[in-house]
């Protein structure tokens, strides 16, 4: 092992030098604490050599020496391994000879091994483990054996794309160590590093920077001291210069932290890049390190000048970057604190820092907190204790007394922080501000070290002072001097009182301080450079313009400048300054500016830096740009952060409404808000509407600002525009006033009416209006104003309506129809109108509903049947038109002839309003009875019967049905609504058929002939009066109806018990009596009328006497009643009876033994006269009780005549009292032909005798089945045929030819009541 | 968060009350943290106001308290100076001088605007070398054990809302801001430069 010492001419070199075994290379490395004074205990502690190659080490020893120009080598044999064991040892064992330190020497691993192993674990190790293998590598190679690390490098660098920050910046860390102790790893590793100075992290470029700051200086010493040119290094050197001015740029930074390094890099770089001088205060550890001052000026790419003058460029931007207004307490208490170093460690740049720290002082950031101002206060009061300290800074005492005294220290403090030699040359208050820039870089450099302490200004502090020309704040400030008159101060400061701000800044707070010395000269002038100052700050100032003026000139030539030069006090200055080039030349003349007559030129750079906003800025300049640059004092917002702010201004414009509405400005903010909102999509919209909405009747305004803004927004945009946010728009705004509970302030419909546009989805809210019961008075109107208002879509408008017209809901529909039919009146709509119903009523012939007929929604199977509800939805429209146009109702029929039974049955069922509304007197329909299509059978007689419902039927009207009755179809049926208009005869010819019908309609025949059945009395006159009628009835020929049929219709007549009273049944016997002969029915009748009315008796007793002349028995059916009615009026009929002939009589016997004997004591109680009177053949058969044979008929006859006069003879006797108030009865004899006719059909009768109550049963039974039938019906509309068949004996139309008819008839009947009941009228 | 632990100091005068506290409560809370006198030496409080008890920065706390208890066990039983020996006992052995430790940290957090002063000072009187910065905080703590309890919750507090932050240096400066406000009382605040 060995180690070698070298010494240069004035300092020592030291390093260690490693020989490979592996590689077989010879490589030097200067261990970066390798300064021999403080650097040899690690030297001997890491540098070994294998023993073997020592000839190879001293050949390069001599090289490395000399190239170095090293002078003395101390070479040190590995004095510990040599003590300890020995040349043999190490040249066998490699490994064991590498290491002096414990534990590794007791480890058998190699050192290569083990930091193979160690780079393999790490590879996938947790990082903080990572980071412990890392270090011990980096341990391993570079410390303890260098010649590894260029092996291993790679492995090592292979870390700066780790993702864990710690690890980058590990390696960053690594790169500077490893840099340090092999310099040409320089070479490699630059470029490294410059790739983390751009990593996403601000902490590995914090840490990049300050690997730079060192890494710089050592580049450079490196570089210099080779020599050697290769094309390598020179690039090496341009990427430590791209390198560095990125860092410079990094000033402008937006994170504070990285321009916190950038500040201490660029402190860092004005030091390497500005001489040492013997003045500086030059830290023991920086010692050796490079500065301007060693730098060559022969050097082939590393160039004197321009270092120079980046040094100085370097200054201007801390500067610069000091006095931004923005800068952050931070940057700003680290650029105090680089000041002072550099105060310190180049007293050349003494007067640039104090004037910086003057500016800074009477322009704190308007941006600091109240404690940010009194952190700085402090940094700023310690940085000017530590520069006073300085001996260099006796010619400034006077600034910083005046500054610390600002900043609250004692007098007494501060002189004790002054040295003592300075204290002696304090100079008058004045002289501080002339300039004392007597800085020589140039002696320093041509070796002249001794001259730089040159103090110029002090020993000529008049002049300098009284030209004033150092700087445009002496300038102004001389200027300013004079005028300061009380007076004008006062008027200043009253001036000024309007500009206060209204609360005291935290800065000024922090620093004022009491004047103490008001009104002194010191004090006047202080106050004089503190105006100065603000005035030059903010560009203002003759001083500035003086300043300017020079500047420009300032280029015209060195030439003037050394003349002018020649005129100032230090000619070895000037001479030194006519030795370097050019560049250097200018900056370094500048300093001499302040001795300079004003028209001096070249005070081009020194005067300016720290007034940074008399320049205009450059462009290009990496300094303090965001002065000027929005954009980098602003950062760019995010999209939700710009959207968010946008709502939230708009939002702002919404709610300013009270305040606005008082500014009488509110159709500005309409206007404002409805452009606004239409240029900024999204929720900010919904925004807008909400509030509308919450209180539209007051913001109507901006509803329809906002509406027709968006529709002029989408025609500015036609042909290609798209509706979509005005129809949102106009949407939201109708659906939310559907949703408000008080509508009655007619804001929809203007809302309606007044948009520029009605679009689809506005047409279904208000379609919605319509269809909402609690809104449909809000929503037809509306409906109907659009479609008067606006032709253009007219039809459209109309359609929605005319599909209302057949909804669900009653009010919705019936407001519909209203609407429908008021607007058929128009012309040009109603032909739309009809179209459009007859359309939708002849959906009615479908077997089945479409589905059109049915909700949007609603997913009807196509085959559902036709419901009562589906037909109706077909049938509103149409029928409410009908009245109005009658022509319709042939459509109607035609439909109706087409449509399946179920459908029929619902349209009797609607009909009857319309039809009604018609009229009978509506020619169409009378054209329609008339000619009665086929198959409409059924709806014409359904008209007919709603027409004569309530109202006698009109001539015409039953000149059609007659018409047709008699020429086309000869249903009896249709005559029953016209029967109250034919004529008698024709009734009684129809009767037969009538009465065979179903019953309840011969219910209905006979409600209409008797007038019962119109509730307004019987204002129809009957062509036959009830009389006539039950006449009729008795007379109807047998043949052509069944007795059964004519005793039901008769009991029908008794039913009616108002109509046939005891009066109308005693002229109806009267007459039938009068017949001959006589009706088969009318002893029947007599009977029921006595059951009826018993008062009859005696006109009953009469009409029975009466019979016996016209030989009753002659009639079997008759004869037979005649008994029953004389066995019932016992002992009323014993008169009667007693006028018999015998053999009658005895007759009467045989069918009732039991009256003989009651007649037989009837008689007897007669007194003798009376029963005188009675004949013996009588009283034989009363006493023979049956002895007597029955009489011959013919034998009677005579007896019969004789018989009549002596019961005339006894009517005036006995009956008189009875008979007394009826009129005689015309006499009728009987024919006697008809004798024979009535025993042919006795047995015949014998059935209908006995069941006078049960007719009435059986009638009680029909009614009730067709009850069943109709309920069955109802249950179940399409299988009720066949039951009515079985169930219905009474049913006498089953041979109708359509097989349905008769049931439609039968279902009329029984429907009428219902529809009537359902009909909501 | 910064992907290192922050190495804090606490920094007061005598390195008992104040700093001791806040060393305490922040190694609890598993802050790499140290603590820190400024003063020429150790004082504390004595029978009188004029007669302090004073100690170099050699002595351990443990002689300390048995000095105190020998001199007057009860005095410095009632007013808690032995107590928080014994606290400071478990701590470390004895009170450090920060003027003496070469260790670098992140934050140096002062108790009062003296000790804040002599820190800084300090630092910048030191030799700058590696340019690693080093941000000082000053909050005012009265030194008495209440004052120096509530002192040492609100140093936590702000030492864990640093430790959260993404970049401390980036955020420091608004995060003081917001602690001003919060606990109403100015922060005197510096970076340094080892």
């Amino acid at each position: 092992m060995f180690l070698f010492l070298g010494s240069s001419k004035d300092s020592w070199y030291g390093g260690g030098v490693a020989l490979s075994l592996h590689s077989s290379r010879v490589r030097g490395s200067i261990l970066s604490s390798g300064y021999c004074l403080c650097g040899v205990p690690h030297v001997l502690h890491y540098v070994s050599v294998e023993v073997g190659f020592k000839a190879v080490f001293h050949s390069f020893l001599d090289c490395y020496s000399r190239k170095h120009g090293l002078k003395r080598v101390v070479i040190i044999r590995d004095f510990r391994m040599e003590s300890s064991s020995g040349e043999k040892q190490q040249r066998s064992s490699v490994a064991s000879q590498f290491f002096t330190g414990t534990e590794d020497a007791a480890s058998d691993m190699t050192t290569n091994e083990k930091v193979v192993d160690l780079l393999n674990q790490a590879a996938l190790m947790s990082t903080d483990d990572k980071l412990t293998a890392l270090k011990q590598v980096q341990e391993l190679i570079i410390n303890k054996d260098p010649s590894l690390l260029d092996n291993y490098l790679d492995e090592m660098l292979a870390f700066q794309n780790d993702k864990s920050i710690e690890v980058r910046k590990f390696v960053i860390g690594f790169i500077e160590e490893a840099c340090k102790r092999d310099n040409e790893l320089l070479l490699k590793l630059l470029g490294n590093l410059n790739m983390v100075l751009k990593d996403e992290s601000v902490n590995v470029v914090k840490k990049a920077i300050l690997t730079l700051t060192q890494l710089y200086k050592v580049t450079l010493q490196w570089l210099l001291r080779t020599k050697s040119i290769s094309d390598v290094q020179e690039g090496c050197w341009d990427m430590v210069t791209q390198m560095k001015g990125e860092v410079l740029a990094l000033l402008d930074s937006d994170n504070d932290g990285v321009r916190t390094h950038a500040i201490k890099f660029t402190e860092s770089l004005i030091i390497t890049l500005s001489p040492r001088t013997s003045d500086s205060d030059v830290p023991k550890k920086q010692e050796g390190d490079i500065s301007l001052d060693k730098v060559p000026k022969d050097h082939s790419y590393i160039r004197y000048d321009v270092l120079c003058e980046e040094g100085k460029s370097a200054l201007e931007q801390l500067l610069k970057f000091m006095v931004h207004p923005a800068i952050s307490s931070i940057n700003l208490t680290t650029a105090l604190g680089s000041l002072a170093t550099l105060a310190r460690q180049r007293p050349m740049f003494m007067s640039e820092v104090i004037q910086a720290y003057e500016t800074l002082h009477a322009n704190l950031p308007p941006t600091l907190a109240k404690s940010q101002v009194s952190s700085v206060r402090k940094s700023l009061k310690l940085h000017l204790v530590s520069v006073l300290r300085h001996p260099s800074s006796v010619d400034f005492h006077s600034q910083i007394s005046t500054l610390l005294l600002d900043l609250g220290m004692a007098q007494s403090e501060i002189a004790r922080c002054v040295p003592a030699a300075a204290q002696v040359r304090k100079r008058p208050r004045h002289e501080p501000y002339s300039e004392g820039k007597r800085i020589k870089m140039e002696p320093t450099l041509i070796e002249d070290d001794d001259d730089k302490e040159e103090p110029a200004p002090i020993i000529a502090p008049k002049p300098l002072a009284t030209t004033g020309t150092q700087s445009a704040i002496d300038l102004t400030a001389e200027f300013l001097l004079p005028l300061l008159t009380p007076e004008n101060v006062a008027n200043l400061v009253l001036i000024s009182m309007v500009y206060l701000p209204d609360n005291m800044p935290a800065s000024f707070q922090a620093t004022y301080t009491p004047v103490e010395s008001a009104g002194t000269d010191s004090q006047i002038k202080h106050l004089a450079r503190l105006m100065a100052t603000q005035m030059t700050a903010s560009g203002l100032g003759p001083g500035l313009e003086q300043c300017k003026a020079r500047d420009e000139e300032g280029k015209e030539g060195e030439a003037d400048a050394a003349v002018a030069e020649t005129s100032s006090k230090d000619p070895i200055i000037i001479r030194k300054v006519s030795a370097v080039s050019l560049g250097q030349a200018i900056s370094v003349v500048g300093a001499y500016k302040s001795e300079a007559t004003e028209e001096t030129p070249q005070a081009k750079k020194l005067p300016e830096p720290i007034l940074p906003s008399t320049q205009p800025k450059a462009p290009g300049s990496s300094g303090r740009k965001k002065v000027f640059r929005l954009a980098d004092v602003v950062q760019p917002l995010s999209d939700s952060q710009i959207d968010k702010l946008n709502s939230m201004a708009v939002r702002r414009i919404l709610q300013s409404e009270k305040a606005i509405a008082r500014s009488g400005m509110s159709h500005v903010r309409v206007k404002l808000l409805a452009r606004l909102i239409t240029q900024f999509k999204g929720a900010m919209k919904d925004d807008m509407l909400r509030f509308i909405l919450e209180d539209i009747r007051s913001r109507i305004d901006l509803a329809f600002a906002l509406l027709y803004q968006e529709y002029n927004q989408y025609l500015s945009e036609l042909p290609s525009g798209s509706l979509d946010s005005y129809e949102h728009c106009l949407f939201a705004l109708l659906s939310g006033l559907q949703e408000r509970p008080e509508q009655r302030d007619g804001l929809f419909n203007k809302l309606v009416l007044e948009a520029p546009l009605i679009t689809e989805s506005a047409l279904e809210v208000i379609r919605r209006y319509c269809e909402d019961e609690s809104r449909v008075y809000l929503g037809m109107p509306t409906l109907k104003d659009l479609i008067l208002k606006r032709p253009s879509r007219q039809f459209q408008y109309l359609h929605v309506l005319l599909d209302l017209s057949s909804h669900e809901k009653e009010k919705v529909r019936s407001a519909a129809l209203n609407i429908i039919k008021w607007m058929y009146e128009k012309d040009h709509l109603r032909d739309y109108i009809e179209k459009f119903a007859l359309n939708y009523m002849q959906l009615l012939v479908h077997p089945n509903p479409p589905s059109l007929l049915f909700g949007v929604g609603e997913d009807t199977e196509v085959a559902a049947p036709w419901t009562e509800e589906t037909v109706r939805q077909c049938l509103y429209l149409y029928l409410s038109l009908l009245p109005l146009n009658h022509r319709l109702v042939h459509e109607l029929a035609a439909v109706y002839t087409e449509a399946i039974a179920d459908i029929k049955r619902s349209v009797l069922r609607v009909i009857e309003q319309p039809i009604r509304g018609m009229g009978m007197n509506s020619p169409d329909l009378l054209l329609l009875v008339e000619n009665c299509p086929k198959g409409a059978e059924t709806l014409v007689t359904r008209c007919l019967h709603i027409l004569t419902d309530k109202v006698p039927p009109s001539p015409d009207l039953v000149e059609r049905v007659r018409d047709l009755y008699h020429k086309r179809v000869p249903d009896v049926r249709f005559l029953i609504p016209v029967i109250n208009g034919l004529e008698k005869k024709e009734v009684i010819q129809a009767l037969p058929k009538l009465i065979k019908l179903n019953p309840i309609v011969v219910k209905e025949v006979f409600n209409r002939l008797l007038g019962t059945q119109h509730s307004e009395g019987s204002s129809s006159v009957s062509p036959l009066t009830p009389g006539e009628l039950l006449i009729a009835l008795h007379n109807i020929d047998s043949t052509k109806c069944d007795m059964k049929s004519i005793i039901k219709a008769t009991n029908l007549c008794f039913g009616e018990k108002n109509v046939y009273t005891s009066e109308v049944l005693a002229v109806v016997m009267q007459q039938l009596m009068d017949q001959s002969p006589l009706p088969m029915l009318l002893m029947r009748t007599v009977i029921q009328s006595l059951t009826m009315y018993p008062r009859l008796g005696g006109f009953v007793m009469n009409i029975l006497t009466r019979l016996i002349p016209k030989q009753v028995w002659k009639y079997p059916k008759v004869w037979e009643g005649f008994v029953k009615c004389c066995q019932r009026t016992k002992p009323q009929s014993y008169t009667v009876l007693l006028q018999l002939p015998p053999a009658q009589l005895a007759s009467v016997f045989e069918r009732c033994p039991e009256m003989r004997e009651p007649l037989l004591q009837h008689v007897r109680s007669f007194t003798p006269h009376q029963q005188a009177h009675i004949p013996s053949s009588i009283m034989a058969i009363l006493e023979a009780n049956s002895r007597m044979p029955e009489p011959e008929p013919a034998q009677h006859e005579p007896e019969h005549m004789k018989a009549h006069e002596e019961r005339e003879l006894h009517t005036q006797l006995f009956v008189r009292p009875i008979t007394q108030a009826e009129t005689p009865a015309p006499v009728v004899v009987a024919p006697p032909e008809l004798a024979p006719e009535s025993v042919a059909r006795r047995e015949e009768m014998e059935e209908p005798m006995e069941e006078g109550e049960a007719g009435t049963e059986c009638l009680e039974i029909a009614t009730e089945a067709t009850a069943q039938i109709e309920a069955l019906e109802n249950e179940s509309g399409a299988t009720p045929v066949s039951q009515a068949k079985a169930e219905e004996p009474m049913e006498t139309t089953t041979t109708e030819p359509a097989e349905d008819q008769p049931r439609e008839v039968v279902d009329n009947s029984g429907a009428e009541p219902e529809t009537r009941a359902d009909d909501p009228e | 968060m910064p992907s290192h632990p922050l190495r804090v100091a606490v920094v007061c005068s005598s390195n008992q009350n104040r700093s001791m506290e806040a060393h305490n409560i922040l190694s609890k809370r598993g802050f790499d943290v140290r603590s820190f006198g400024t003063g020429s030496h150790v004082k504390l409080p004595g029978p009188a106001p004029d007669k302090p008890n004073v100690y170099d920065f050699k002595t351990t706390y443990e002689q300390m308290y048995s000095d105190l208890v020998r001199k007057d066990k009860e005095l410095y039983t009632q007013n808690g100076i032995l107590h928080m020996l014994e606290r400071n006992k478990r701590i470390k052995t004895r009170p450090e001088r920060f003027q003496n430790c070469k260790d670098q940290f992140d934050l140096v957090i002062t108790c009062e605007e003296r000790v804040y002063d002599q820190v800084l000072e300090d630092l910048n009187s030191r030799e700058q070398e590696t340019f690693q910065p080093v941000h000082v905080i000053n909050v005012d703590i009265q030194d008495n054990h209440e004052e120096a309890t509530l002192g040492a919750f609100l140093i936590c507090e702000l030492c864990q809302c640093i430790q959260h932050t993404d970049d401390m240096e980036n955020d420091i400066d608004e995060l003081l801001q917001e602690f001003e406000e919060k606990s109403s009382r100015p922060f005197l605040h510096t970076v340094c430069f080892y």
